[in-house]
């Protein structure tokens, strides 16, 4: 296994920059998740470290020997793709066995590391059919098994689990976790869906525009985004964006909106001194939002009364939407609520759970 | 009227329609099968039906597939198309391949102009080209002693530059509609891009390969004009050969009939031999998206 290193990459198509200066350290054995909006230049990034896009600009290491241009072949990679990608006139075995046949490896050793990989991902029974009479987590796993029995210095995964069913996506999403461990392997995966992020990267990567936005672990983009766009991407629904003023008064800072106001914690406001009386804009996550009877619990807390929009019923919990001002919002509250629409309804915001962005660099004050 | 018999009543006048035209393009066929039959006396006078004997009994003349080997030297004839039309299957077909896949994956200095070029070739009628290329023909033994009018390398040549501008651009297609996924894959596996070709793309494009084969072998079997300039006793091809039973004494349309009965057999052979290859749907299940 080893490390990939990508200092100030970027690549362009004609005039138009996909990446731009890419700087990113993925270390041995480490699970990072690429995640991002289409079009962002996650893939074309993946594509890069495979080789099968040109670098424009900056360099590309695998475990400290610069690939740029290395052929793919030559990078000791295996890549997995969205669309799986499987040779259709190869029988499953053929197919995972196509790269060591490829690499001259003798006809024992490949039988033994096929049927292993089989056995990991329960293919052992579908060995010597063809790709097209396996359903589509099969062939996902097939896929998988063509990376595997490469034994590879780093894994590729371009949107492995976008074509499959939710149900399937949820447990290939822990059979990559178990695979990883397993292999204990230096994995890059790409992917647009903010769950399959948040649950595999043992770091995540978000890219806006070509841009690296933040590179952390996955609670601590949840928690502590860099700016607007990583807060609003990750996290479903989405966090709630209130545009507003920030005032002083007194010793305590206030935030102020059409319609709303509250007091911004002590602990907090201090960050909020370079802002008075200029437009922030204030960002809630729907589960920082509460209603009234199980808000007990919170200490420091805002109080509102709203007009409820619509809602749905979601069986584990009740989105509520809800306008303050103009800006929609969404609460996710108890099941055991049910805010009729049109009807008055007082929600509870969570203070400690907070973020302020400043709107012209959409970068986090909080 | 329900839905489901509207859609039947459809599928009915279609399969009729396809039945006329099925017998449209057989007539031909049975009437020539029908004929050689036939004695030539039969055949000359216009006779509906088969041949009778004196004694009103129908007269089968299956001689007739005797004769047309002495007559003419038929088997001859039959060889030399075989080595001629086989021989610039496989050569073009070797060509176009291997063009047609570097037109659809590589884009390289000059490859637009190349792909149009190719199909501006096909715009000019081939009469045009006779008078010249045999002018070639001659004037290349003049000048180098080396015989190419007459033999069979000449015709080879001729018919392979003819039929590799044609299946090249249809096979680009062929290569085109192979997705790309699967040769990025096999190049991560470890193939260089001539293994790419020889593993991805060629068995994939089989069925495109294989057709455009078979059509070029049929083109190059049927023609007439080329082959009747460019040929010589020694090498003449079966139309040019099927000729010779019109002669200015008799005409012998029977064995003509026999002879053309018997020529197309290859064909269909080929065709039975290799139909089972143009499937449908060979690319299934590789990509899902």
């Amino acid at each position: 296994m080893a490390n990939v290193l990508l200092e100030d990459v970027s690549k362009y198509f004609g005039d138009v920059q996909a990446v731009r200066d890419v700087n990113l350290e993925i270390k041995d054995k480490e699970f990072v998740v690429l995640v991002g909006p289409s079009g962002c230049g996650k893939t074309t990034t993946l594509r890069m470290i495979a080789g099968l896009e040109e670098v424009s600009e900056g360099k590309i290491s695998i475990n400290g020997r610069l690939v740029n241009d290395v052929p793919p072949k030559d990078r000791n990679i295996a890549m997995v793709f969205q669309s799986y990608a499987l040779y259709p006139h190869m029988k499953v075995y053929d197919n995972m066995a196509f790269g060591l046949k490829l690499r001259g490896i003798p006809k024992k050793d490949i039988d033994g590391r096929v049927r292993e990989a089989g056995e990991i991902l329960g293919l052992t029974s579908y060995l010597d059919r063809l790709p097209k009479h396996l359903s589509g987590g099969q062939r996902q796993r097939v896929a998988l098994g063509r990376a595997i029995v490469r034994n590879p210095q780093v894994f590729l995964m371009d949107e492995p689990l976008s074509n499959l069913d939710a149900k399937l996506r949820v447990s290939m999403r822990a059979e990559l976790q178990r695979i990883h461990r397993k292999l204990e392997a230096t994995i890059v995966y790409v992917t647009h869906d903010q769950i399959e992020a948040m649950t595999l990267g043992q770091r995540v990567a978000v890219i806006l525009n070509g841009e690296l936005q933040q590179v952390e672990n996955p609670l601590n983009v949840y928690e502590k985004p860099v700016n607007r766009f990583v807060a609003g991407f990750m996290g479903s629904p989405p966090m709630n964006f209130v545009k507003g003023t920030i005032r002083k008064k007194g010793a305590v800072y206030v935030f102020e909106a059409e319609g709303f106001s509250f007091e911004v914690p002590v602990d907090l406001g201090g960050l909020l001194a370079g802002h008075v009386d200029k437009e922030v804009v204030f960002g809630l996550r729907p589960e920082d939002i509460w209603d009234v009877p199980s808000s007990n619990w919170i200490e420091q807390k805002a109080q509102l009364e709203v007009v409820v929009d619509f809602r749905e019923l979601m069986g584990s919990d009740t989105y509520v939407y809800v306008k303050i001002g103009k800006t929609p919002i969404t609460g996710r509250i108890g099941a055991m609520s049910d805010p009729k629409p049109g009807s008055k309804y007082n929600l509870v915001f969570n203070l400690r759970k907070i973020h302020f962005f400043d709107p012209a660099t959409q970068k986090a004050i909080i | 009227m329900p839905y489901y018999l509207r859609k039947r009543i459809i599928d009915i006048i279609i399969s009729i329609i396809m039945l006329i035209f099925l017998g449209l393009t057989l007539l031909p066929v049975g009437w020539m099968i029908f004929s050689s039959l036939k004695s030539s006396s039969d055949i000359a006078i216009g006779r509906v039906g088969l041949s009778r004997n004196l004694t009103g009994q129908v007269e089968v003349h299956w001689d007739n597939y005797v004769d047309m080997w002495k007559n003419v030297n038929f088997g001859l004839y039959l060889k030399n198309s075989l080595i001629i039309c086989g021989s610039t299957m496989f050569l073009a077909m070797i060509l176009s391949t291997l063009a047609a896949y570097a037109l659809s994956r590589f884009k390289f200095p000059g490859s637009d102009l190349f792909s149009n070029t190719i199909l501006a070739t096909q715009m000019i009628p081939a009469i045009m080209y006779l008078i010249p290329l045999y002018i070639m023909f001659v004037k290349f033994t003049i000048m180098t002693g080396i015989p190419i009018k007459g033999t069979y390398l000449g015709l080879i040549l001729i018919y392979s530059a003819f039929f590799v501008p044609f299946s090249i651009w249809i096979l680009r297609g062929f290569f085109a509609s192979i997705p790309k996924e699967l040769e990025e894959a096999a190049r991560i596996d470890g193939c260089s891009p001539l293994q790419v070709f020889w593993y991805i793309a060629l068995p994939l494009a089989k069925p495109g390969i294989i057709a455009t084969g078979i059509y070029l072998f049929l083109q190059a079997w049927d023609e007439l004009m080329f082959a009747w300039v460019l040929t010589n006793g020694d090498t003449m091809t079966i139309p040019v050969g099927i000729r010779l039973f019109v002669g200015n004494y008799q005409n012998r349309f029977d064995l003509m009939m026999a002879a053309a009965t018997v020529a197309t057999i290859p064909v269909v052979v080929l065709f039975f031999m290799l139909q089972k290859h143009i499937v449908r749907g060979l690319t299934a299940g590789a990509v899902k998206g």
